[in-house]
């Protein structure tokens, strides 16, 4: 601190009376003064000329005292600042004012002009000065917070409530202890940290733990517990507000009942909770199952909670919709496909009443389409994709086959967050994080990638603010979240705090504490303690959250959010914590809870037009579903459905046939190095011999990007121009005993290097039962150069060929086709392939963290690859062929299957005129190709009605 | 000179171009995403020097010493000491006095005397050195991995600054495909990231089918293109569900067809066309796809592109990412960039649009013939096979990953002209010994020449995130201004 000099600070004090002076002279001249205006009054000037000559002198003093207060005393901030800058201005300005004024007193009303100009901006400043000052003294809100709409925000009526308890009970119990302690130190956040925190610790005080409230700050102890008034901090919240030691100095005063809370709380002995202080609103952690309202007309329980919603808000509820939207509804959300209009027709026909219900069972019991349909949202949820960063150095695993059999046997919510939190080597890629070589920022270690992803994807909670820091945002801190880290690591963290090490190392812990202990000599029994305390009945929140997260996604806004802040107020708590406690009920039953919410009238209204963003997101209030978009997968299922299959390849392929043929080329090299394979033919040879000569069956299977011609023993086999088309060829009469050549004419298309590859796979059956196979790997040769003479000859001279190069398959996906099984040929769910330019225009997210909610936009990127995408409108003209030779004799037949299969229903009599006009009565491919295009891209398609 | 107008003239005749429905809808610029809260109000626009960016990325590891700041050559001969090598070609002089570049750069050389050269770049110490992700770094600003998705650099100007020709999308990157090693790892910077896809690059990896991207599919007329989005409008007008959704949804999609539609019609298009540059303009460039990607980005440039980057690409162990045969390896890529790189900055010039266009070429990191990593934090070594002698033209050259030193070089949007910017050592380690620049300083130096503010940031999951980490990062104002008065001995 400065030096102290009394008199000094007498004069300081002095500023706050002197100040006094100058604003009423000044003013008062200002206003004598435009009394005096055309030459009026001018008697008045002698006694203005006085007020200015005082006014300036009382303003110089005022700035210079005001000088002295400010270094004498220790104020600081930025209005101390403004004040100080605008006071000395004022005061220059003033004397200004007055050497002008006694110039043009001299010279005759040369200066009067400019004197006045002058004077009035000394006005305005001193105006500006004074009111700054003001607030100095009186608060920065003294003013505006009697205006109606200012009124104190912060909620005191607890704080009332909380004293009224209190007082009235002779002895405080140790819960009311808890009460108080965790108030007072919420007041304490509030209203001091922004000064006494660890991070910023004025006059050496810190509020935000115990040892630093008990240790006070420079001038002694903050608090001396039963005595309030030996105690710093309350002697210095009671004093007035213009006292200049009044506390807090930035922010609003304490009110009277804060006070008094804090006063209570010291004289009881200044109690210290060992619960975390709640600063920011939180959710209770526990669910109890609301009563149902008695509502007779509402069967389902939901809707007996929204009617009574409902009438609180005056809104009606409106007819459910028709059963063509709803089974569209009901397809897209259970499965992810379209109806057929087969089955369209039946539903429209069924007369029972129960239908709706019926319908929902079985598509619930179509295990594959359920699981390939809801497989999106849990990969996105649980960060799990099939390619991406981590996998190339291994510091990344799938958990596909364990989340895909989890779906399909339609496992518990609880059995599956058990395997997750501790999991064997088939779950571990949830809590094993992507793992980058080298070194990684402390918040980022693959432990707290954990911490993180638990936290948002299970319990919707934001662990990432505080795994950096003490949260903003949230109650959470760092030593919580490291505490919450070191369940998986090895031994306990050392925090950091914005990646420095802070020397203090955590304490294995939960972020809930409440619910167990997760403490453990070894990884494997913290895991277990993990997995008991996260599925423990006591954790609403887990329950809550997935609750939520599957409404959101069945009526397209969740009843909080956003989805993963579940801190944040529903729009009705009892319809949330029903639904979560019902689910409970069901025994975590995924399938139950998306069965009760489709089920209740709630689900089957009519979409709701919400027009603004805000009206959806801040102002919501629930009046039935919101239109949504096709997800990428629905979009291009969708497609596969009905126009032509967009995908016949799979990254995870649940009934794989394991053949270990490779993908080979030609080996391309740049000096030392493989570089990707350059346009052009190349040839492969690969001869094998025969012992035996009796063949029952010899077929092939080959996939070649990009094209290829196939020679078996010199004899032309076939040829194609397709990867994605897998030749099959039966060549049981090409081979012989002994001596046998397959030959490749390979080419990559293109003008620069790209991927290129053969797959190539033989079954022999002998007659005798033996089986032989032969597949593409690196036995197989290939050159660059046009080879001389019959280069298919089992004799041929290889010596110059190369050794082909297994080019892996990370540009190829596993064709579903790729089989020997008789198989009928269909398309590949999108959600089992590898993230494709295509799915990732139309908002297919890269998982490399979690993704709750899709981008719903449209964007131009997107509307690119719809509109000139060669991958798009290649499928579109396969499909247009396809479909011009099925109907291609009648158009109307056409267009009116189009519209069914793709929109559930018949084209009205307008739109089957523009189509039939559109295509004419002979269609070409491209028209075909382009009404197509025309449906796709339309809303009707592309939303969910 | 342009006046400081440019992005506001053009941002009228965007919206002019644009539906009613659209002005709305681009006015408010709706958030893409729902966590993304609008950007802060704080942040106010600044008196822009550029308008568009042009990043020449070397991708793999450009060995200053090679290159930009050559020390003492050392001619190849059996035997030679690696430790004795620290340039593998002679010198050159440049336009700018003092100012010498290795051997194979005196196109660049020739047009430094419009441009800048930082001689004193520090990439992050990351560790282990993944070249993707240094990369990652150096376009995001942020090291990964993040706990939420980093835009990229361009995706921050496209979203800040909008498209300068309504039809050009704002951020296009040229040369880079994604199918070989790390390509997953590539396109994870090479992204939008919270910002929305809206904003995320538009990839030409071959710039000579870059016309391709922006007409009408293959085998389509006009008129049926034509014919088809009026199908489509004609049949959504009768649509109940367009009515049923929400104003926003409906914009979005109205807006995103109209748009993409107006560019594949548009006469713009054009211009992704190098079939339309005289043909010896076309020879001078084509030194590979790198020289035919700075002629597209230059074309670009003179129509309104925003961001664009043009990559040697990266795929591991080839262009600049030389783990052997690095002298040999060198020179090819000094023969790729130079003419192309050095005829850019010419035409720009001489089409006046250098002086709202930032140049920028750059690389992940440098290298070094002994040192991988940076002196006390040397990391793995990743060089194949290197000898401490030298007994084949294949352990000639730079083959270590080296952190410690590097250049950049800047042209045109205000940057001064013939300025030589920090220094490295002259003996090994060649580390930055002057004015040392991290990537941080480099980011808010193109922002600051964008007139982007240093605090723009947005609430992602209630935290901010800002262009540069805690929005720390400061211009290099030293590199603005006006031409070098003492251009003749700076580098003495």
């Amino acid at each position: 601190m400065e030096s102290t000099n009394w008199i000094l600070q007498l004069l300081g004090r002095l500023h706050p009376l002197l100040v006094h002076f100058p604003v009423g002279l000044l003013v008062v001249a200002f206003f004598l003064e435009l009394l005096t205006l055309k030459g009026k009054k001018t008697g008045l000037r002698e006694g203005i000329t006085w007020m200015i000559y005082i006014g300036a002198i009382s303003a110089a003093l005022s700035a210079l005292f005001g000088w002295f207060l400010k270094t004498q005393e220790a104020y600081t901030g930025d209005l101390v600042d403004n004040h100080q800058y605008t006071g000395i201005a004022t005061a220059v300005l003033a004397i200004i004012t007055a050497l002008m004024l006694k110039s043009s007193l001299k010279k005759e009303t040369l200066n009067l002009k400019l004197y006045r100009f002058t004077l009035t901006l000394t006005v305005v400043l001193l105006s500006i000065a004074g009111h700054l000052g003001a607030n100095l003294t009186h608060g920065e809100d003294y003013l505006t917070a009697v205006l109606p709409g200012n009124k104190v925000e912060y909620n005191d009526e607890e704080s009332g409530a909380l004293l009224t308890e209190l007082n009235g009970a002779a002895e405080l119990t140790e819960l009311q202890q808890d009460k108080l302690s965790l108030k007072v130190r919420g007041l304490f956040a509030h209203k001091c940290y922004q000064c006494h925190s660890d991070n910023k610790q004025k006059g050496g005080l810190v509020l935000e733990h115990k040892e630093g409230v008990f240790k006070g700050g420079e001038t002694g102890p903050a608090v001396v517990a039963g005595k309030p008034e030996e105690s710093e901090i309350y002697k210095r919240i009671v004093l007035p507000a213009n006292d200049k030691k009044v506390m807090p100095t930035k922010g609003k005063l304490l009110t009277a009942q804060e006070i008094a809370l804090v006063k209570l709380w010291i004289k009881e002995g200044a109690h210290w909770s060992d619960q975390a202080v709640k600063v920011f609103p939180e959710a209770a952690l526990a669910l109890t199952k609301p009563e149902l309202p008695k509502v007779p007309k509402e069967t389902h329980p939901l809707d007996k909670l929204v009617d009574t919603y409902f009438r609180a808000k005056a809104i009606t509820w409106e007819t459910p919709v028709n059963d063509r939207v709803f089974i569209k509804r009901a397809y897209m959300d259970i499965v992810g496909l379209l109806p057929s209009p087969e089955v369209i027709d039946a539903f429209l026909e069924d007369t029972n009443t129960e239908k709706r219900s019926l319908l929902i069972d079985n598509l619930l019991n179509d295990k594959e389409g359920y699981t390939q349909h809801w497989l999106s949202f849990w990969n996105d949820l649980l960060r799990n994709d099939y390619s991406g960063t981590g996998f190339i150095t291994r510091g990344r695993f799938q958990i596909t086959g364990w989340l895909y059999n989890a779906l399909k046997s339609n496992k518990s919510y609880d059995q599956m967050v058990s395997q997750l939190m501790n999991p064997d080597k088939a779950s571990e890629g949830f809590i094993k994080g992507i793992k980058w070589r080298g070194v990684v920022n402390s918040s980022q270690r693959t432990e707290m990638q954990a911490a993180q992803n638990i936290g948002q994807s299970l319990m919707g909670v934001n662990v990432k603010c505080a795994s950096c820091h003490n949260s903003f945002v949230s109650n959470l801190t760092l030593d919580q979240a490291y505490g919450f880290a070191s369940i998986f690591a090895k031994e306990p963290l050392e925090l950091n705090r914005c990646d420095k090490p802070i020397g203090k190392i955590a304490k294995v812990n939960f972020l809930y504490p409440e619910l167990g202990s997760v403490e453990g000599e070894t990884l494997k029994e913290r895991l277990l303690k993990l997995s008991e305390v996260m599925t423990n009945k006591a954790n609403g929140r887990l329950y809550r959250t997935i609750a939520n997260r599957i409404w959101e996604r069945l009526i397209g806004r969740g009843i909080i959010e956003p989805v993963d802040e579940m801190d944040n107020t529903p729009w009705n708590a009892d319809v949330l914590d029903w639904l979560a406690a019902d689910f409970i009920d069901s025994g975590t039953d995924l399938k139950h809870l998306i069965k009760r919410i489709m089920t209740s009238k709630a689900y089957q209204l009519p979409t709701v037009n919400y027009k603004t963003e805000d009206a959806l997101k801040k102002d919501y209030v629930f009046k039935g579903p919101v239109l949504r978009r096709l997800s990428a997968e629905q979009f291009s299922d969708a497609i596969s459905q009905v126009i032509a299959p967009v995908y016949v390849a799979v990254a995870y392929n649940p009934n794989e046939e394991k053949m270990p043929a490779k993908r080979i080329w030609h080996h391309q090299k740049d000096l030392t190095n493989t570089v990707l394979p350059l346009p052009g033919k190349r040839y492969f040879r690969k001869t094998f011999q025969l012992k035996k000569d009796a063949i029952k069956d010899a077929s092939v299977l080959i996939s070649v990007d990009d094209s290829y011609k196939l020679y078996i023993n010199e004899m032309p086999v076939g040829e194609g121009h397709n990867w994605t088309e897998v030749g099959k060829y039966d060549v049981t009469q090409l081979l012989t005993k002994g001596n046998n050549t397959i030959a490749v004419e390979g080419t990559n298309e293109g003008k620069i290097g790209n991927p290129a590859s053969i797959l190539f796979a033989m079954r022999i059956q002998h007659k005798d039962g033996q089986i032989e196979n032969l597949y593409s790997d690196e036995t197989w040769k290939s050159t660059a150069h046009t080879p001389k003479g019959n280069w298919m000859r089992f004799n041929y001279d290889t010596k110059r060929w190369k050794k082909v190069k297994n080019y892996g398959n990370r540009n190829w996906a596993k064709l579903l086709d790729f089989t020997f099984k008789s198989h009928e040929k269909t398309f590949a769910r999108a959600s089992l392939v590898k993230q494709h330019a295509f799915l990732k225009a139309l908002g297919r997210p890269n998982r490399e963290i979690v993704v709750s909610k899709r981008e719903e936009q449209a964007t131009l990127l997107q509307a690119l690859e719809l509109t000139n995408g060669a991958f798009f409108n290649g499928i579109l003209k396969q499909g247009a062929e396809q479909w011009l030779h099925t109907y291609g004799h009648d158009t109307e037949v056409l267009v009116d299957t189009l519209y069914q299969k793709l929109l559930g229903r018949h084209p009205s009599s307008d739109e089957q005129k523009i189509l039939i006009g559109a295509l004419g009565r002979e269609p070409s491919t491209a028209q075909v190709q382009d009404v197509f295009w025309s449906l796709l891209i339309s809303p009707e398609f592309q939303f969910i009605n | 000179m342009k006046d400081n107008n440019k992005t506001i003239n053009s941002r009228r005749d965007f919206i002019k171009k644009m539906t009613a429905a659209s002005i709305a809808a681009s006015a408010t610029t709706i958030p893409v995403a729902s966590f993304l809260s609008s950007c802060s109000p704080e942040v106010k626009k600044m008196a822009a020097s550029a308008d568009s960016v042009i990043l020449l990325w070397m991708a793999g590891g450009m060995a200053h010493t090679e290159t930009f700041d050559p020390k003492k050559y050392a001619p190849f001969e059996k035997g030679l000491e690696t430790n004795s090598v620290l340039s593998t070609f002679p010198k050159h002089p440049t336009a700018v006095d003092g100012l010498e570049f290795s051997e194979g750069l005196q196109s660049i050389g020739g047009v430094m005397d419009k441009g800048a050269i930082i001689r004193s770049y520090k990439a992050a110490d990351l560790g282990f050195i993944l070249h993707t992700r240094h990369q990652f770094h150096w376009h995001t600003c942020y090291e990964p991995p993040q706990s939420v998705q980093a835009p990229h650099i361009g995706a921050w100007i496209a979203k800040e600054l909008g498209p300068a020709n309504p039809v050009i999308p704002p951020f296009i990157a040229i040369g880079q495909r994604f199918t070989m090693g790390e390509a997953e790892e590539l396109k994870a910077f090479h992204s939008a990231g919270f910002l929305g896809s809206e904003y995320g690059p538009f990839l030409i990896p071959d710039p000579s089918e870059g016309l391709d991207s922006v007409r009408p599919p293959e085998g389509m007329s006009l008129k049926r293109f034509e014919a088809r989005y009026k199908l489509y409008k004609e049949l959504s007008n009768k649509s109940e569900v367009m009515a049923q959704a929400s104003d926003y949804q409906r914009e979005s999609l109205m807006r995103s067809m109209e748009q993409s539609y107006r560019l594949l019609n548009s006469p713009e298009a054009k211009v992704f066309d190098l079939s339309q540059e005289p043909k010896e303009k076309y020879d001078t460039y084509n030194t590979g796809r790198f020289g035919l990607g700075c002629l597209l980005a230059k074309r670009l440039a003179q129509s309104g592109g925003r961001f664009i980057s043009v990559s040697t690409e990266y795929e591991p162990f080839l262009g600049w990412d030389t783990h052997a045969n690095g002298h040999t390896r060198v020179k090819q890529m000094k023969a790729l960039i130079d003419k192309p790189v050095a005829q850019l900055i010419k035409d720009l010039d001489e089409s006046g649009h250098l002086d709202r266009t930032l140049v920028i070429l750059a690389s992940e990191f440098s290298r070094d013939a002994i040192m991988e990593g940076r002196p006390g934090e040397e990391v793995r070594d990743q060089a194949r096979r290197q000898p401490d002698k030298i007994e084949h033209i294949r352990h000639y050259g730079m083959h270590r990953h080296f952190t410690d030193g590097g250049s950049i070089l800047m042209w045109g949007g205000g940057i001064k002209k013939g300025l030589v910017y920090g220094k490295t050592a002259d003996e090994r380690p060649c580390v930055s010994i002057e004015k040392p620049v991290v990537i941080d300083q480099v980011h808010q130096s193109v922002y600051h020449a964008l007139g982007i503010d240093s605090q723009t940031h947005y609430n992602v999951e209630s935290r901010p995130f800002y262009t540069t980490p805690d929005g720390k990062g400061k211009p290099i104002l030293d590199l603005f201004g006006k031409e070098m008065k003492s251009t003749k001995n700076n580098n003495a």
